[in-house]
């Protein structure tokens, strides 16, 4: 039995205000062991970790017993728990853009804590800091060294991150869902990375993923963990065998791929949507600040059946949300045509009467929950406006009649009908979100990452409420995603996206299964599965993408004084 | 509930709703309430006629019969301050609607159309930003001569455009949520999504910045009294009597000028804290 | 600093200049449309004659087009020339000068009080908790309602009544006497401003100490002391700089207050002196020297964010 380097015993965390938030979280890491940490958000998994690293948010206590290298950290005075974290621990974070200080350079960011807190000299630290950048498979160290965060990519951030953390050779590292904002090629990269370490250091890592495929993947054990607890903490090879809690089974099934029913599913032939060698620029600012456009989509051509369901894939700035958003009238394309029932929709609708016709044909549902809703509507509210946009003299008893019904139809509560988006969990927003577009009996409904910002479980439910919507009312579905997993749950046919081209298309068996395309391959390559080798196969992007994603850091001040 | 939501800002959320019940806060909606009662019914409410000359002692100090004393002519300083509210509540309150009407008319338009419309707009603005408003008020009265209306119109243009640069910021995030596009998407009309749903979400902030607006309008207007260029004499506005009082300063008589400037700072204070109390409300509403 | 860098600042500096030259046109174009004859002014208090008319707008080119006067006057004020008082009937320049270096000394003073107690106590109020940091919110809550011409009223009061330290009136002879006599001046100026700044600093590094980057920088066990001065101080200087710019530029106007409550014969009491008898020509050319001032502010300060923060400009045009 080797040694445990990192514990956790009955650890609980409370808010100032006294709620508490993490009720027991007890786990162990042996030297050398990879623990996965398994939970959906609001597990506490994060808040757990974050109490281990000290970065609890201020006025939050934490009580029970967390051990690092058999120090109780509790029984440290401050300074020498400083000393110990900075030295044992290190700590990977989900979002490394944010992560990073944007005013400073990589160099600085990589050789600090060196200078700082381990005394070696500026140059001595340079060196070093070359050599992990090179570790962690970074070309041409030297030059990254010399750039901010805002030049580089999210994947590329991240390897920065881990290199960093590992200057202090630490013998534990915390990721804390250090790939869930990547995509997927570019998780097996980071993924590889960390593998490649594990090998050639003696790395004991606390892997913290609501994914629980990745873990099951990468990791030695998995802890799973449910609203502040640690229910059952098995070993990953055989996780599906032992699962005792009716918790794990659920996200076991959830990770599952699904089973298909084909024949069940309504399908005519006739198109109901054809697009035809669409193509879009934006024009952007290089990391350089000069103008440069960027193709987003690239002579696109598809067409979808009338009650079909046709699955868009790709990766961030694949393009594919960018012909959705064309689809439904936000951007006007450069060239190309959009066809709907045969008519022409290039051109996006003037005029009132012509965007509510177009908006009893074609609905969309978003991806963000939290932000696709009005929050100062309640959601009969929601629900009845929408409705009212194509019933304009309808009795207010009819409006309220057809609000019970969409209400019916994704499977709410009516008691809901009162609440305002806030007090709705991002399952039953979205199921609200649906009955919007719905309100207008559309014949397509576009789904634009609909799914892949809820839970696990929730994304199966959603699924299976679209999957019977598409029988009950025969509306055809273009679902945009990233995740291969869900596409194929839901669609017969698919496209792959890659650079705003489509690089193949065909039925759900034809391209998932037998693809021709190396990017599909990659693509399904890169999922995690029990047994799962990640490797590094793609050059890896170094530039970060163009698109305007980067988030403003600057603070507005309100009411200068004039 | 994300671990951004739970450390973003250093208050914690049942701290921050414990301030509306804040000591501090209801004082604050009393005195100001009570400054818009002298506003409106000030001259009801003078013991003495305002402009009465010689009702009792020249410079006397604060007594039974005169709570705040008398001036250099003998006036009853309290009288005057009272008689005075009107003029000194209601150019802010007016600076404060001009502004904020004309600013966020700029600022959605400027918004919602985008491409030409937004730069000219938005160029238009910074020139004007670039003019601080007391040399735009100071410009008008050279213009339009001494009084209180020009340096009003001009300091209504001048805090125009720092409305107008927060709301167009504000709207042009929430025009970028989903939740518009999927309104445009459904069919509704645009006047609608800007009526119904764009300007409630701008509104805390809208307010906010008012209420802070009230108080530097306030004490703009009153340093241009003070100079002379706003309201004239006899007219008892409080910048006025700072400024007729200065010379009983170094006479040991304090009285006039003290009391017309206590008010002033209490009024802007009371509004201050109402408008933190409404930033922290519409900072909340963001959520 | 990085040709993109460069770049951005070029356009800046486009942008700018045409704010002032917009400005030159609403500020001569809003006296050139001034109701009232200037003629009236000119002759200065008689009655004109026909012929004294016609003297007049021949001499003063009233006859030309609006646009022919507007480009006179700018190309007077950019080789120096900047017209003729209607009320003394000398030249503006001749008026301005004698009285900058005193606005200036004044300005300056209280823009050094501003920054050191202003920013000092700002930086404070963020490291200190509880008691420090309640003190120093209270002390600004109550110093953002505390106008200039009333913090001058209650000095004036204090030390030319009661105490009698520092002089109430003038401005002295010589730089020592000047800085004496200016000292309660700068003060009555400043308290707002010192409240306000310290505000918005304090606000500034609350926000930087909540980041995710400093998470990162506390984790690492780096030295609390660096990693406020290399992450939190510094990423919170972009904003604080920015509003000392606009707080700076704005401060010119206002010491008109100071300058009239404290009997200073500055620009400010100048303007205050020209608007009042409607000197026109002397308002034109203050009004537009103010904003010149604020505009050049401004810049300088963007140029020092920009070397801070390379990607503030394009962030700002992304936003």
């Amino acid at each position: 039995m080797t040694r445990t380097v990192l514990e956790l015993e009955q650890l609980a965390v409370a808010t100032p205000a006294g709620r508490t938030l993490v009720h027991d979280c007890t786990l162990a890491v042996r030297a050398g062991e990879t623990l996965g940490l398994v939970g959906e958000s609001g597990s506490g998994k994060t808040l757990s970790t974050r109490a281990v690293a000290g970065l609890l948010p201020s006025g939050f206590r934490s009580t029970g017993a967390i051990r690092i290298d058999g120090h109780d950290i509790a029984s440290l005075p401050a300074r020498d728990l400083r000393d110990l974290r900075a030295r044992r621990l290190g700590m990977v974070f989900q979002t490394p853009r944010a992560h990073l200080n944007p005013l400073r350079s990589i160099g600085d960011f990589m050789t600090e804590a060196l200078v700082a807190v381990a005394g070696e000299k500026p140059d001595a630290a340079h060196r070093r800091a070359v050599d992990l950048l090179a570790e962690v498979g970074i070309r041409d160290p030297e030059r990254v060294m010399r750039q901010r965060p805002g030049e580089l990519s999210g994947g590329l951030l991240q390897r920065v991150m881990i290199a960093a953390t590992l200057s202090m050779d630490p013998p534990i590292l915390l990721a804390d869902e250090i790939t869930t904002a990547l995509d997927v090629t570019t998780q097996e990269e980071v993924m590889a990375v960390i593998a490649d370490l594990r090998r050639h250091r003696d790395l004991a890592m606390l892997f913290i993923t609501h994914d629980l495929a990745l873990a099951g993947a990468v990791c030695d054990r998995v802890a799973v963990m449910k609203d502040g607890r640690t229910v059952e903490t098995l070993a990953a090879a055989t996780m599906r065998e032992d699962a005792a809690d009716p918790y794990t089974r659920r996200l076991l099934s959830a990770a599952l791929p699904p089973e298909r029913d084909d024949a069940a599913a309504p399908r005519r032939e006739d198109p109901v949507l054809v697009v035809e060698g669409l193509r879009k620029t934006f024009q952007v600012r290089s990391p350089r600040g000069r103008r440069e456009r960027f193709v987003a989509v690239d002579d696109v051509s598809f067409s979808l059946a009338a009650g079909g369901a046709l699955g868009i894939v790709g990766e961030s700035g694949s393009g594919k949300s960018t012909t959705a958003r064309i689809i439904c009238g936000l951007e006007t394309a450069d060239a190309g045509t959009v066809a709907v029932k045969g008519e022409p929709w290039t051109r996006p609708a003037r005029g009132a009467p012509a965007r509510r016709a177009r908006a009893g044909v074609v609905q969309m549902v978003f991806q963000d929950p939290y932000q696709s809703l009005d929050p100062r509507q309640t959601v009969r509210a929601c629900l009845a406006e929408a409705v009212a946009v194509h019933r304009r003299l309808a009795p207010r008893r009819e409006i309220d009649r057809r609000v019970a019904e969409l209400l019916a139809a994704v499977r709410l509560d009516a008691d809901l009908a009162d609440a305002r988006p806030r007090a709705l969990s991002g399952g039953q927003r979205q199921r609200v979100a649906i009955a919007r577009a719905l309100a207008a009996e559309p014949e397509i409904l576009v789904l634009d990452e609909a799914v892949s910002a809820l839970d696990v479980t929730t994304q199966v439910e959603i699924l299976t409420l679209l999957d019977t919507i598409r029988r009950e009312t025969g509306v055809a579905l273009l679902m945009i995603s990233h995740d291969l997993t869900t596409v194929r749950r839901l669609c017969d046919r698919v496209a792959v996206m890659h650079s705003g081209r489509i690089l193949e298309q065909g039925t759900i068996a034809e391209v998932l299964d037998a693809p021709s395309a190396d990017y599909t391959r990659a693509l399904l390559d890169s999922i995690p599965r029990p047994g799962w080798t990640p490797r590094r196969r793609l050059p890896p992007r170094t530039s970060h993408q163009p698109a305007a994603a980067q988030a403003a850091a600057r603070i507005v001040t309100t009411g200068g004084h004039p | 509930m994300s671990i951004a939501q739970l450390t973003r800002g250093r208050v914690p959320a049942p701290a921050r709703r414990a301030a509306g019940r804040d000591p501090l806060v209801v004082a604050a909606a009393v005195v100001a309430s009570a400054i818009a009662v002298i506003a409106v019914a000030g001259p009801l409410l003078a013991p003495y006629d305002p402009n009465q000359l010689y009702v009792g002692e020249v410079s006397a100090p604060v007594s039974l019969d005169h709570p705040f004393g008398t001036d250099d002519l003998g006036r009853d300083v309290l009288s005057r301050v009272l008689a005075g509210a009107g003029a000194s509540v209601v150019g802010p309150v007016i600076v404060v609607l001009l502004s904020t009407l004309v600013g966020t008319a700029v600022a959605v338009l400027s918004a919602w159309f985008g491409g030409v419309v937004d730069g000219v707009s938005t160029r238009l603005v910074e020139v004007i930003f670039a003019i601080p408003g007391l040399v735009l008020a100071v410009l008008a009265v050279a213009m339009f001569g001494k009084g209180l209306v020009a340096p009003v119109v001009a300091l209504s243009i001048a805090y125009m455009p720092i409305v107008s640069r927060l709301v167009r910021a504000g709207a042009r995030t929430e025009l970028g949520k989903p939740y518009i596009a999927a309104l445009r998407i459904q069919g509704v009309g645009s006047p609608t999504i800007c009526v119904r749903h764009l300007l409630p979400a701008l509104l805390p902030s809208i307010l906010a910045q008012a209420t802070l607006g009230f108080g530097y309008a306030m004490l703009d207007l009153a340093a241009i009294s003070f100079l002379g260029l706003g309201a004239q004499p006899p007219a008892s506005d409080w910048g006025v009597m700072i400024a007729g009082g200065q010379p009983a300063l170094l006479n040991g008589a304090p009285e006039q000028s003290m009391f017309p400037a206590l008010l002033v700072v209490v009024t802007v204070l009371s509004v201050n804290i109402l408008g933190a109390r409404v930033t922290s409300w519409a900072e909340g509403a963001d959520r | 600093m990085t040709t993109h860098v460069i770049r951005q600042l070029a356009g800046k500096l486009g942008g700018l200049l045409l704010t002032l030259l917009l400005a030159s046109i609403v500020i001569f174009f809003a006296v050139a449309l001034t109701p009232g004859d200037p003629v009236t002014a000119l002759a200065g208090g008689v009655r004109p004659t026909p012929e004294m008319i016609e003297a007049i707008r021949a001499e003063h080119h009233l006859d030309d087009p609006v646009w022919m006067q507007y480009l006179r006057w700018v190309g007077g004020v950019l080789h120096g020339d900047l017209g003729d008082s209607y009320v003394y009937g000398t030249s503006v320049a001749s008026l301005i000068a004698p009285r900058v270096g005193i606005s200036a000394l004044l300005v300056g003073y209280t823009v050094v009080l501003i920054t050191i107690v202003g920013i000092g106590s700002g930086i404070l109020a963020a490291v200190r908790r509880r008691r420090t940091e309640k003190a120093i919110l209270l002390g600004t809550s109550l110093g953002v309602a505390m106008p200039t011409f009333v913090v001058a009223i209650l000095l004036i009061w204090v030390f030319g009544r009661v105490l009698g330290w520092f002089p109430v009136y003038g401005a002295g002879d010589g730089f020592v006497d000047h800085l004496y006599h200016l000292t309660l001046p700068a003060v009555s100026l400043s308290v707002l401003y010192i409240a306000y700044m310290s505000r918005i600093t304090r606000g500034a590094i609350v926000a930087q100490q909540d980041a995710e980057h400093v998470d990162t920088a506390r984790v690492r066990g780096l030295p609390r002391a660096h990693v406020f001065r290399r992450h939190v101080l510094l990423n919170a200087s972009p904003p604080i700089l920015s509003v000392s710019g606009a707080t700076i530029a704005g401060l010119i106007a206002v010491s008109a207050v100071a300058e009239q409550a404290f009997g200073i014969s500055g620009i400010g009491s100048l303007l205050t002196e020209a608007a009042a008898r409607k000197d026109l020509p002397v308002v034109q050319v203050l009004s537009l020297l103010l904003v010149a001032v604020f505009v050049v502010l401004n810049a300088v300060v963007d140029v020092a964010v920009a070397i801070i923060d390379p990607d503030t400009v394009k962030r700002r045009s992304n936003a």
